[in-house]
């Protein structure tokens, strides 16, 4: 759920650059780091970016007889850590923004912060957590996926009602509101993004188990002795 | 490929400076995000359209599909500002929210044609390369061209997959649906990370030394055009000011 472009006021397009830019600093310095260690890791760094726009793009069904997209934030921070997330997650919103005016350029920190920042961190806090208390990949997966989409969606509502309170109840009914109106389309399609993150790491499980040791999601096998 | 990205490539503009482009339709965005909604968004988002369907020959059509998702956020989005919710939960309408509402989506759709001016003249691959002069580290802008370059690739393959898929009835329901949206995902993931090291083996052969910088082709500024966009940036400011403190004088 990307906020159009010009529909926050320009103070708070401006605060909300100010909150991202230093989570992108941070993932650009460390993206920096990777690359001067690792110069080929660039290329996959890249082929990650052109990934998470892509499934982004894919069209799931939805129930209420439409079709929504993915954010792919949850199981893009599953593999690429989040860290990396807000600088791919930022390449792939400035992108979204150009190539198919969804969002914008004036919305662009606030965009970052929602789906790039807090969708990702959230993301790859529940999944380590669940795979820390013995967790299953597919529990954890699907529990990523759709707490990230459910948080970039409540932090959404939530700036937008920052920018618009509600005259008689202020911030809170503000959120009511706009949770209210976006609840419809979002739950179901966080439930859906969860379940489409599942078969995807299952799938990738059987034929990519290589690329998946590499970036960390799989455990490498045991050395025999 | 992405309609906004073809008009940007063919258009009568294709070979202007994108620093001349930026100019005019992000000072033009700026005005209507900044300026107030009367008239300072009406301007911004008029001169931004008539530049789209003139001088610069975009099609009405790609501008009317280009739009039609961000206008639907904003029409969703403009109906929680003219409701009030009263605890415990009871909504009624608030007549003073059809201003505010009427303001946000006027700046919202002027500054969306203003975001249009610029995606359908300038095309991503001039752009990327010169944010590096702008201070954005050289890794970052070197990923996202690469990015730049994978996604069409990739945009292909789903289709053709997704096409492939279609006509062997891969979403007759959802349980096929979902299966099918997966081998989607996984077959870009390969082929994306495939792709990559295939391109890591041909540039280790070639002895890559860790820049992947190209060249950009050298365009002039157009001194007429920085000048004609502006005076019309200053005409947009001085005919907005006049209107707002006009009255108090």
């Amino acid at each position: 759920m990307h906020i159009a472009e010009g529909y926050l006021p320009p103070i708070q397009a401006a605060a909300w650059f100010a909150v991202s830019t230093p989570f992108v600093v941070h993932g650009s310095r460390a993206l920096v780091q990777q690359v001067r260690r690792d110069p080929e890791s660039k290329l996959l760094l890249g082929a990650a970016g052109a990934f998470t726009f892509v499934l982004s793009a894919l069209k799931i069904p939805s129930v209420t007889g439409s079709c929504s997209h993915p954010t792919g934030t949850g199981l893009g921070a599953v593999l690429f850590r989040p860290p990396v997330m807000s600088v791919l997650g930022g390449i792939v919103l400035l992108f979204q923004a150009v190539l198919l005016a969804h969002g914008g350029l004036s919305t662009l920190g606030a965009n970052i912060f929602s789906m790039a920042i807090v969708g990702p961190w959230v993301a790859y806090a529940v999944y380590a957590l669940i795979r820390r208390l013995g967790g299953g990949l597919d529990v954890a997966v699907f529990a990523a996926a759709a707490l990230g989409d459910l948080a970039t969606y409540c932090v959404t509502s939530a700036q937008l009602a920052l920018a618009f309170p509600d005259p008689a109840t202020g911030f809170v009914g503000a959120l009511v509101k706009f949770g209210g109106i976006f609840a419809v389309t979002q739950i179901p399609l966080a439930v859906s993004e969860g379940l489409l993150s599942v078969l995807v790491v299952r799938l990738l499980t059987r034929v990519s188990g290589d690329e998946l040791r590499r970036l960390g999601v799989l455990r490498k096998p045991a050395v025999q002795a | 490929m992405f309609a906004l990205d073809v008009a940007a490539h063919t258009g009568p503009w294709r070979s202007r400076h994108p620093g001349e482009k930026a100019l005019l339709s992000l000072g033009l965005l700026a005005c209507a995000v900044i300026l107030p909604p009367w008239p300072g968004a009406l301007l911004s988002g008029l001169a931004a359209a008539v530049l789209l369907v003139g001088p610069a020959r975009v099609s009405p059509a790609v501008v009317l599909r280009a739009a039609r998702v961000p206008l639907l956020f904003v029409a969703t989005s403009t109906v929680p500002l003219v409701v009030t919710v009263h605890a415990p939960i009871r909504l009624s309408v608030n007549p003073a929210g059809f201003g505010t509402a009427a303001h946000t989506a006027g700046r919202s759709v002027a500054a969306l044609t203003c975001l249009l001016l610029f995606s359908a003249t300038t095309p991503l691959s001039e752009v990327l390369p010169r944010l590096q002069r702008l201070g954005v580290p050289a890794a970052v802008t070197e990923v996202a061209a690469l990015t730049y370059r994978m996604l069409f690739l990739l945009v292909e393959s789903v289709r053709a997959v997704r096409e492939a898929q279609a006509a062997r009835l891969g979403f007759r329901t959802w349980r096929t649906a979902y299966r099918s949206l997966a081998g989607q995902a996984g077959a870009i993931f390969v082929r994306a990370f495939s792709r990559a090291r295939r391109l890591e083996e041909g540039l280790a052969l070639r002895g890559y030394t860790g820049s992947l910088a190209v060249q950009v082709e050298a365009r002039r500024m157009s001194p007429p055009f920085l000048v004609a966009s502006g005076g019309l940036l200053v005409l947009i400011v001085a005919v907005t000011a006049a209107v707002v403190v006009g009255p108090q004088w």
